[in-house]
């Protein structure tokens, strides 16, 4: 030990540190490992060189844009949906909503991936406002809505910071009424709104509405079916198994299709019942019992002692399931809760089979119609896969910010 | 406290104050609205039978279902019947189920194995191969394969692969080994009862080789001398099969099985012999796969991950070399991590084929939606619930099979 | 059955018990205890494990439920009325040996819970009394952080600053020491000993002979379900009379 103290901070030998030392480690540590390094480097090199051609050269991106707008609203905005009047302002209107909605969360939870998120969405909005009208036509008016998206951002901030809706739950409150608020404007039929009729909502903003729809009215359900689950009650517990297995046992898309010819018989005749709200009957169910057995794992992990102090407390039982054991189930399974939402929302893209056109159908239907782009499909589903990876990647992104932000106070 | 009338007391508490009254009358309101509900739908579905004269029973099953179903594994005629018609459609899910899953593990397992990789390279390619796949809807890139294999050259103008395959807006042709004589067992005589004489011996063969196997595997643990029991087995059986081959090659004359190699045929280029994969067929396992393995790779990371470092240092430490840590130390514990959601995915994967209809492959889902069009909706959705409930069940089978021989040989 | 003026034990007894039996299945867990504790007394309750000590403490706020007997607190009989539950358990705090704090709620928050949802009590004025109450346990300065970033001494303290947060009339304390590490024993005894001085009735379950011996009026030793012996520390530990207190005296003082 005694030699130790004199001796010298010696550099780390050659090749152990700084790039080359990485690489060596990391690119090159066997025989196998050098070779499955060059294989793989030549197979980038190869896959880039050739889809870079394909991109810049090859590909025909005219399809992308001839669709432009209809992406995004479908036929919404269309001669034959809104007769008379312009009606894109109302989908802008809710997009207007949300980016205030995230600024009002910005400033409450002062959370720097919250802020991302909400700064991600005003400019992505805006900057749509800066595209060359020779490519998709769009008026003063919509690119002017499109800019106010950072103005209502700030707004939005000032309103969290400066009023009474600063509280998390009254700004959940707030999204959810804003969220209805947005269904009704884009419904119409009041204050000589022309009503567009459902069948006629599409694009992304039909797989957002849908994924928003199922998540906000499955998730109580699912935790009420949890709960049933779990029950002692040998009736309800059996039946709310029934249900959740039963869903879980079947796709999706059997679900919808069949929600189309059997839902109308088990409701009265005449029960206003449209084909979207059935879809979206059956999408709230299906994500419920999924919901469902996540939910009933959170709660399973509980530890006995948690209910038992706050009974001690004299917190009554729902008390005790509402403000101590259901936040902590719940926080307990938020990744599983994060990628049910994602399934949700790539699930959205099954609507086709009751013939909605989201953002999927829009580019099948033109395909089919317009067969001269037929060699040009494959631009148009790499152009609709990489919107969907965006928005879900960002909903993983966001999830596990989420996940270590909450997870100040856990073991 | 004033006194109660006596009715309205239980064990001399008023009865809105006593614990069990109250939890109980909690329960049995709970259980008596969702009876209610679920009792309201189905009055109303039996009102709708009776008065809107909806079809209903199970009589159309024995009916001629006079129908064509694009693809069929067994033989198929329209005028059979819809019950029969039922089960080839169920045997079109079935199959792309059981091949899907078995491709799916294979790429999910190279990838999961290849995100741990200590190559930066190679885990960084599997990481985006992982991330990109997963969050895209199924259908999306189902629908770009679809318009891939569209945009091929038609049969006439077949693209050929090493002479031998061929690759077209049809399908994939590719040698397969045929069993000769062919034709009726009856009336065929040895001829075509050959290869069936040879799968026979061909399994004995390979039962032969596992008992090998395991007789010298014992004799090396108990005697200490090596015995190369994996080579031994392997040469057991292919010597068994070989002498098999043989003898039925000299009884009869000809192999019984002999490569048929694919060609095209006649003025439109038919392609005739081997054996073809149909487009929808090819398209659907293309999607499943690429889609499903994603999810399994990040399931078998984990797996792996779940392993505590102790272990892998410990057997280190035993002398073990690195392939055998994974193969004997690694796996087996890192399987019962696994095994659990990778059920899920073949599950997920079974659901999933029921996208099949949407890229021209008639699955179930997509032929019971034909079905719907000339019989009762209710009863077939009864039995499309019923079958995929089946499918689920048997892959769930399988993994308490499985858990229960990992629990055979102890926890 | 009811809480009739006549049947109302005389009022220094907080606690009564009249033969209480309480089964777990077929196990006879607490077989016919009766005794009572007087207003402002602290009874130490010891035994070997599964004596039935732990389901005894808890059978007074009914988190186990009895099946025969009488148990009245605070004058209020524990019966299936909820008037007379909810009324019991905000008469009575307890501490666990696993501290039982909210995770998900900071140090504030777990106290301030219960008065706000049950007492009703202003928010403004549940803090006022949460932080007078971390003060008295001596860690007035955590206020604000999560349990999960306390050391363990740190949260049980907070666990009983919770439970006084509801002004109990009676502490029950279920091994509160027993999860703890021998330096953070000291700093939780520290604070149960203050709260005895100050005069609260408190029943505690624990094998703190130390800690018995200097501030318990009575020490209970329960063993199979019964109490075997109960009388003041002093006799108790010098003096035992039964063979299987002496034993069990004897196991834990050389082991």
């Amino acid at each position: 030990m005694a030699q130790t103290v004199n001796a010298p901070t010696l550099p780390p030998p050659p090749l152990s540190a700084g790039a080359l030392g990485w690489a060596r480690e990391n690119l090159f540590g066997s025989r196998l490992s050098g070779a499955l390094t060059l294989v793989s480097a030549a197979a980038i090199a190869v896959g880039l060189w050739f889809s870079l051609a394909w991109i810049f050269f090859s590909a025909d991106w005219e399809v992308i844009v001839k669709l432009g707008g209809r992406f995004v609203i479908g036929q919404y905005n269309a001669e034959t949906s809104c007769p008379g009047q312009n009606c894109f302002w109302r989908p802008q209107a809710g997009l207007l909503m949300a980016t205030a909605l995230l600024g009002v969360f910005w400033a409450i939870t002062a959370s720097v991936s919250v802020k991302r998120a909400a700064f991600a969405v005003a400019l992505t909005s805006a900057a749509f406002a800066f595209l060359p009208y020779s490519l998709n036509e769009m008026g003063w008016d919509v690119r002017l809505l499109l800019l106010a998206n950072v103005p209502a951002l700030g707004a939005g901030w000032a309103i969290g910071r400066h009023t009474p809706l600063n509280t998390p739950s009254r700004a959940i409150i707030a999204s959810v009424g804003a969220f209805l608020l947005t269904l009704l404007l884009l419904r119409g039929g009041f204050l000589g709104l022309e009503p567009v009729v459902v069948e006629k909502w599409g694009g992304l903003m039909l797989n957002i509405l849908l994924a928003l729809t199922g998540i906000v009215f499955s998730f109580p359900l699912g935790v009420g079916l949890a709960l049933g689950r779990r029950s002692n009650l040998p009736v309800l517990k059996l039946l709310c198994v029934f249900f959740i297995e039963v869903m879980r046992g079947m796709p999706l898309i059997t679900l919808l299709f069949m929600s189309q010819v059997l839902v109308p018989l088990a409701f009265p005749e005449n029960f206003p019942l449209n084909s979207v709200t059935r879809a979206a009957i059956v999408i709230i169910l299906f994500s419920a019992a999924y919901m469902a057995e996540n939910v009933r794992g959170g709660l399973q992990s509980l530890h006995p002692g948690q209910a038992q102090a706050s009974r001690a407390l004299g917190l009554a039982a729902w008390q005790t399931t509402l403000f101590i054991s259901l936040p902590q189930a719940i926080r307990n399974v938020i990744p599983a809760l994060a990628n049910q939402f994602i399934a949700l929302f790539k699930d959205t893209s099954l609507v086709y089979i009751i013939a909605m056109l989201d953002i999927v159908q829009i580019g099948r239907a033109f395909i089919q119609g317009n067969t001269e782009y037929l060699l040009h499909a494959r631009e148009l589903f790499i152009f609709i896969a990489v919107v969907f990876w965006v928005f879900t990647y960002a909903m993983s992104y966001f999830s596990k910010r989420l996940e270590t932000h909450l997870g100040v106070g856990q073991r | 406290m004033a006194q109660a009338p006596r009715v309205l007391t239980y064990q001399g508490i008023p009865v809105w104050r006593h614990v069990v009254i109250i939890q109980w009358t909690l329960q049995i309101v709970s259980a008596v609205l969702v009876v209610a509900l679920v009792a309201w739908f189905f009055s109303n579905i039996a009102n709708a039978i009776q008065d809107r004269n909806i079809p209903y029973g199970f009589d159309f099953l024995s009916r001629q279902y006079q129908t064509p179903i694009g693809e069929h594994f067994i033989p198929y005629e329209p005028s059979d019947t819809f019950g029969y018609a039922l089960f080839v459609a169920a045997t079109n899910t079935a199959i792309v189920a059981v091949v899907g899953v078995a491709l799916a593990t294979a790429l999910g397992i190279a990838v999961g194995v290849a995100r741990l990789s200590s190559n930066w390279l190679v885990a960084r390619i599997a990481g985006a191969y992982v991330e990109f796949f997963r969050n895209v809807p199924l259908l999306i890139q189902l629908l770009f394969w679809f318009y891939i294999v569209l945009s091929l050259p038609p049969t006439r103008n077949t693209h050929v692969l090493f002479g031998r395959a061929y690759i077209n807006n049809a399908g994939v042709s590719i040698p397969w080994p045929l069993p000769t004589g062919g034709g009726d067992l009856y009336s065929g005589g040895l001829a075509a009862l050959a290869p069936y004489l040879w799968l026979a011996s061909a399994a004995i063969a390979v039962a032969a080789g596992f008992v090998v196997h395991r007789i010298l595997t014992r004799r090396e643990i108990e005697t200490g001398r090596a015995s190369y029991p994996i080579i031994s087995g392997t040469a057991a059986a292919v010597l068994i099969g070989a002498v098999g081959w043989v003898a039925l090659m000299i009884v009869n004359g000809d192999a019984p099985f002999a490569i048929s190699t694919p060609a095209p045929q006649g003025a439109f280029g038919r392609i005739a012999g081997g054996f073809t994969v149909r487009a929808g067929l090819f398209v659907l396992l293309i999607g499943l796969v690429i889609y499903t393995a994603a999810f399994i790779a990040e399931i078998v990371r984990a797996g792996i991950q779940s392993v505590r470092k102790g272990q892998l240092e410990a057997a280190r430490a035993l002398g073990l070399s690195p392939i055998g840590v994974l193969r004997l130390v690694t796996f087996p514990q890192a399987l019962r991590v696994i095994v659990p959601p990778l059920i899920s995915q073949c599950l997920n994967l079974t659901k999933n084929s029921s996208l099949g209809g949407a890229i021209g492959y008639s699955e179930l889902t997509s032929v019971t939606i034909t079905m719907t069009q000339t019989a009762p909706a209710i009863s077939l959705f009864i039995l499309i619930m019923a079958s995929y409930l089946a499918m689920s069940l048997a892959w769930s089978l399988a993994g308490n099979l499985y858990n229960w021989r990992i629990g055979f040989k102890g926890a | 059955m009811t809480t009739a003026p006549e049947e109302t034990p005389a009022s220094d007894d907080i606690i009564v018990f009249k033969d209480v039996h309480k089964w777990f299945g077929s196990f006879h867990v607490l077989r016919g205890i009766t005794t009572s504790v007087r207003r402002g007394e602290k009874v130490v309750i010891m035994g070997p494990s599964g004596s039935g000590k732990s389901t005894f403490i808890r059978a007074v706020n009914r988190l186990e439920e009895h099946q025969r007997g009488q148990i009245f607190v605070d004058g209020v009989e524990m019966t299936n009325d909820v008037r007379h539950i909810d009324a019991i358990r905000r008469d009575v705090g307890m501490v666990f040996q696993s501290f039982n704090l909210f995770p998900h709620l900071s140090v504030i928050n777990n106290i301030t819970l219960a008065p706000i949802k049950v007492r009703k009590l202003p928010r403004r004025e549940a803090e006022q009394a949460a932080r007078a109450l971390l003060e008295r346990v001596g860690i007035p300065e955590q206020a604000e952080k999560y349990p999960a970033e306390l050391s363990g001494g740190q949260q049980q303290r907070v666990a009983i600053a919770r439970a006084l947060a509801m002004q109990p009339n009676v502490m029950l304390f279920d091994e509160p020491t027993s999860a703890l590490d021998p330096e953070m024993i000291r700093e939780v005894l520290d604070v149960m000993r203050e709260l005895a001085r100050s005069g609260m009735t408190m029943m505690i379950v624990t094998h703190e002979i130390g800690f018995a011996r200097e501030a318990a009026d009575r020490v209970i030793f329960m063993d199979e379900g019964t109490i075997v012996e109960e009388g003041p520390p002093k006799e108790f530990f010098i003096n035992p009379k039964e063979e299987r207190t002496k034993l069990f005296l004897h196991q834990i003082l050389t082991h």
